[in-house]
């Protein structure tokens, strides 16, 4: 009997947990209902005393460490397999189906390494670091707005006109958390040298959480691809750091309704 | 085994964002410091992402783990602050736009169940902790505690039981 009283109240408990009330509770077991009300009413009590909601900025920080670091761990992975092991560590059918593709991949792509082996590769000492930061304008509407970037690209000027493109570090960037001067390091490690004319930044998608009602919102893009124009310069003996300015722009009326748009910065990109 | 490592992280990642929040609460009731509650969440997904080849799954959700690991976590930050037991109310913080009276009268409650809390053992004010603000179920309590769901199920009615009384005194 002990038992089946001890079951029904932790299945009250987990009824509470996910948010039921008590008299929802109360009405399952109508004949316990004397017996289980006082330890219910001491157990939502005990609860609310202790109510806390993590802030939102903060679990925003300790998220992009944590991503920042898996990122990191998983690019020093692919590292230090040995291409052996890549090609040649599964049963012979599987490698072969695997050479089979990457001969495709490698054509589709246009042998692009094979015709100019100084691609970008990241290295913590590398010659180029790739920022993010916000420029402000509507920012400060929202709680949180997080940039997930999932292609950056660098055009080389010259005959050459080739695009250098590699996939940032850190995929993800909450613009509330790099406004004015702020910036998150996205990407770093060695790119070709040279004189550049533009970048883009690939946006796979956006997010945003509005300060003012806790709600959702859906932000714009001119296009998943953010082009800006603006000429830097790349060696071999510094480090050139690039800062590549968004922001979000408000359009509308209360009445009319609000629309944000996020937008590439020119003006206030640039490289150091 | 690089499949395996990948296969624990996507797992571990997907656990971020319903589990930061309860492990704070979790850390927050037994260390009393917001702040420091947020801070040590975080460091519990770091510790988990560093120890994650030490993580096997036969006997213990990977939920349950991480609060193994906000436990011994929290344990080494109360050794740093011996003098800080309870919660004290100098430490709840009045928000600038929040009514004073309704924080005070907050702030009594806070201390009552607190008190209340103390006079429980160790392992039922543990139980409490990981089934009311870890939100984990009595199955998953018993396998950080190392117990069976009976033996959590019944540990939770005498605590429960007690707090009651505790808190129907004071009051």
């Amino acid at each position: 009997m002990v038992n089946d009283f001890d079951r029904i109240l932790d299945e009250c408990i987990e009824h509470i947990n996910r948010g039921e009330s008590l008299e929802a509770c109360l009405a399952r077991y109508p004949d316990h209902v004397d017996q289980l009300e006082p330890l219910l009413r001491a157990v939502i009590q005990t609860k609310e005393a202790y109510s806390f909601e993590p802030s939102m900025t903060a679990k925003s920080v300790a998220k992009q460490r944590f991503n920042a670091a898996l990122e990191r761990l998983q690019q020093r992975r692919l590292e230090k397999q040995p291409l052996f092991t890549k090609l040649f560590a599964r049963p012979i059918a599987l490698a072969t189906v695997a050479t089979v593709l990457l001969i495709i991949v490698a054509g589709y792509f246009g042998l692009r390494p094979l015709l100019y082996p100084a691609g970008p590769v990241p290295h913590h000492e590398g010659n180029f670091v790739f920022l993010i930061s916000d420029d402000v304008n509507a920012i400060d509407d929202f709680a949180s707005l997080n940039v997930s970037i999932s292609n950056i690209g660098l055009l080389l000027g010259g005959e050459s006109g080739r695009w250098v493109e590699f996939k940032p570090e850190v995929k993800e960037v909450d613009l509330t958390l790099v406004q004015g001067d702020k910036t998150q390091e996205i990407w770093r490690g060695d790119v070709p040298e040279g004189q550049y004319n533009k970048v883009f930044v690939h946006v796979a998608s956006v997010s945003g959480i509005l300060k003012e009602t806790g709600a959702s919102v859906d932000v714009k893009l001119p296009s998943e691809k953010l082009q800006i124009s603006k000429p830097f310069e790349v060696t071999s003996s510094s480090v050139t750091s690039f800062v590549y300015d968004l922001t979000v722009i408000a359009t509308g009326t209360p009445q009319s309704g609000v629309e944000y748009i996020l937008m590439p910065q020119v003006g206030q990109s640039g490289a150091d | 085994m690089h499949a395996e490592r990948s296969s624990k992280e996507a797992a571990l990642a997907a656990l971020y964002d319903e589990y930061y929040d309860k492990i704070a609460r979790y850390i927050f009731v037994r260390i009393g410091d917001r702040a420091e509650a947020e801070d040590l969440a975080g460091e519990v997904f770091m510790k988990a992402l560093e120890s994650l080849n030490s993580y096997q799954e036969r006997g213990i959700p990977m939920q349950a783990w991480l609060f193994k690991i906000a436990h011994n976590l929290v344990v080494d930050y109360l050794r740093k602050m011996t003098k800080r037991k309870t919660v004290s109310m100098d430490t709840i913080q009045i928000e600038s736009d929040v009514n004073p009276a309704a924080v005070a009268e907050k702030n009594i409650e806070l201390e009552q169940v607190n008190k209340a809390m103390e006079q429980l053992t160790t392992e039922q004010k543990e139980v409490l902790r990981l089934r009311f603000f870890g939100g984990l179920t009595s199955g998953e309590a018993g396998r950080v505690l190392n117990k069976s769901d009976g033996a959590v199920r019944e540990m939770q009615r005498v605590a429960i039981e007690k707090l009651r009384k505790l808190l129907a005194t004071d009051s």
